[in-house]
């Protein structure tokens, strides 16, 4: 299915001042959680994007829902969510869908986007990310619910990859050609988590590069930067999607081996947990920058 | 083969039955053994759901301590798991496990300390409690004014406990060590929870204002609340309680009985 451009923006009594969603080259963004927002709205930080998990937002009459309106006046700003469970064989919670469909009207955001995982079965939600199988009958699953998400939003949507610590023997493909293929059937964009990439590519054994290699480059519209941690379990190293501590080494790397694939596409640092000064996020996306750019001149 | 149902119900029940038995010949077994990889799900699964509802009820953590909190919150969540993608649902069903679970035990105001934290949770996401224009009361002629009926404001929540709850969770507000002593017989509290413009009020009521309250809120007429509120204290000063219960948009949608809300 071709799903097209960003929809003209809706404007009725919004702020003339808005800064616009037409298509621009965005630096670097970060993510923005309720602690920063009295920050922002005081110091006006030097970032020209923010993003939120959306779940954090739904309800219309939350004084942190009104905030990120005061903020949204002066930031574009993307939705994450992390709470609608597109593969699972649960029914899609419509309701939350709905939440979801009066944010993105009300925000008018640069990006929406999900995961390619699931969180529920029988009613009981795990609020985790799960990895899924790689079968045919799982993508024409993941298919199914992205259409139905992008048609109900009128909007494309991005999927990002997540990290995993297991794999399932039933996998028909490796995860890239399923991404590949979601998108080919789908017209979804890709969030690429460099992090998460990183992650399950240590702890399954393969390159990144091949997954890089392997999904399509003009899907990739967005890409995230987050912390991992590494534990010890018996012999075994494992990587831990912590998304709580500084970009690694191997991450700005794998993110410069990106770069090469994909036509910059903006940044975004994501930090959630033991969630530091708004200062060091900055301090991330600049580097953000400064790799992009250095790249750039080497290319030149 | 496996059906993509099928393997979800399995790992479902790996990670909330701790029952992994039916998922793990489907997961690859190179590297980390099997139950490991599941433990690390599963980990999550109740690390998150207990940091989720610790900041949905701080004071309860910090009356019962964190060991205690991590034990009710496991149980607490094998009982009522999240049922929603939105994490600030978890908490509804709390106040009713304490209350279940502390019942006859010297901890049973647990259950309403709870309710509170959960009232003002909720009232946070509500709509501002704004009074009615009073002008909207002149199309009523005053011998009409028994059969008036009114909406308890969806900002607006009463609750009642025979504790005093609401010194309870003032004194609980800030992480500063509580060296105050609270008498548990030194209630009852009748509170009205308020979505003011930033932030939510707790309200003390007396008992006829609450009565009026709380019989207006399930419907009754302006007349019946009277009697009910007189029942609860023969002091009871209905133009003051009417006055202060309109000036905090506690009522709402005025009208004569047997009309809908307009």
């Amino acid at each position: 299915m071709s799903v097209g451009t960003l929809p003209t923006p809706h404007l009725p009594g919004s702020p003339a001042a808005r800064p616009s969603t037409a298509r621009q080259r965005l630096r670097a963004g970060v993510g923005l959680r309720a602690l920063h927002h009295l920050k922002v709205l005081e110091t006006h930080p030097p970032v020209e994007w923010l993003e939120v998990h959306s779940e954090n937002y739904f309800g219309q009459h939350s004084s942190q829902r009104r905030s990120l309106e005061k903020i949204r006046a002066h930031y574009l700003l993307s939705l994450h969510g992390v709470g609608l469970s597109l593969g699972s064989t649960d029914p899609l919670r419509l309701e939350h869908l709905s939440e979801l469909a009066d944010l993105v009207c009300d925000l008018e955001p640069v990006f929406v986007s999900e995961h390619l995982s699931w969180s529920s079965i029988d009613g009981r939600f795990t609020n985790d990310l799960l990895p899924l199988p790689y079968t045919e009958e799982a993508l024409h699953h993941m298919v199914s619910r992205v259409s139905q998400v992008q048609e109900f939003l009128k909007r494309r949507i991005l999927i990002e990859n997540v990290s995993s610590y297991l794999q399932f023997s039933c996998s028909q493909v490796p995860e890239w050609e399923f991404l590949a293929a979601l998108v080919h059937r789908s017209g979804c964009g890709i969030l690429l988590d460099v992090n998460n990439l990183y992650v399950s590519a240590v702890n399954h054994g393969f390159d990144g590069c091949t997954y890089l290699e392997g999904i399509p480059p003009n899907a990739v519209q967005e890409v995230h930067l987050a912390g991992h941690v590494s534990h010890r379990i018996g012999q075994h190293s494992i990587r831990i999607d912590s998304h709580g501590t500084q970009v690694s080494e191997a991450v700005w790397n794998l993110y410069r081996a990106a770069l090469q694939y994909f036509a910059s596409p903006p940044a975004l640092i994501e930090w959630d947990t033991d969630i530091p000064a708004l200062e060091v996020l900055i301090a991330e996306a600049e580097k953000a920058d400064r790799v992009a750019e250095a790249l750039h001149a080497l290319a030149a | 083969m496996l059906s993509l149902r099928e393997l979800q119900r399995y790992f479902g029940a790996a990670l909330f039955d701790s029952a992994p038995q039916a998922i793990m010949p489907w997961i690859c077994s190179d590297g980390l053994d099997v139950e490991s990889r599941i433990c690390l799900y599963r980990n999550n699964l109740l690390q998150g759901f207990r940091k989720a509802l610790a900041l949905e009820f701080p004071v309860i953590q910090r009356l019962v301590g964190g060991d205690y909190f991590d034990q009710l919150a496991l149980v607490f969540q094998g009982n009522y798991p999240s049922r929603s993608g939105n994490l600030h649902h978890i908490g509804e069903p709390f106040p009713q496990f304490l209350s279940g679970l502390l019942a006859g035990t010297g901890y049973s105001y647990l259950a309403d300390v709870a309710a509170l934290e959960w009232a003002h949770l909720i009232a946070m996401g509500a709509p501002e409690a704004r009074p009615f224009d009073p002008k909207a009361l002149l199309k009523f002629s005053s011998d009409s004014f028994p059969e008036l009926c009114f909406t308890l404001h969806p900002g607006c929540r009463l609750l009642r406990s025979p504790y005093p709850v609401l010194r309870i969770w003032q004194v609980n507000q800030s992480e500063a060590e509580v060296t105050e002593i609270i008498d548990l017989d030194s209630g009852p509290d009748r509170i009205l929870v308020r979505r003011g413009a930033d932030d939510v009020e707790l309200h003390r009521l007396l008992p006829g204002e609450f009565a009026l309250l709380l019989v207006l809120a399930n419907g009754a007429t302006l007349g019946n609340a009277y009697d009910a509120a007189c029942g609860a204290d023969p002091r009871f000063n209905a133009g003051e309680a009417l006055c202060r219960a309109v000036a905090l948009g506690a009522l709402t949608q005025p009208r004569v009985s047997r009309q809908s809300p307009s």
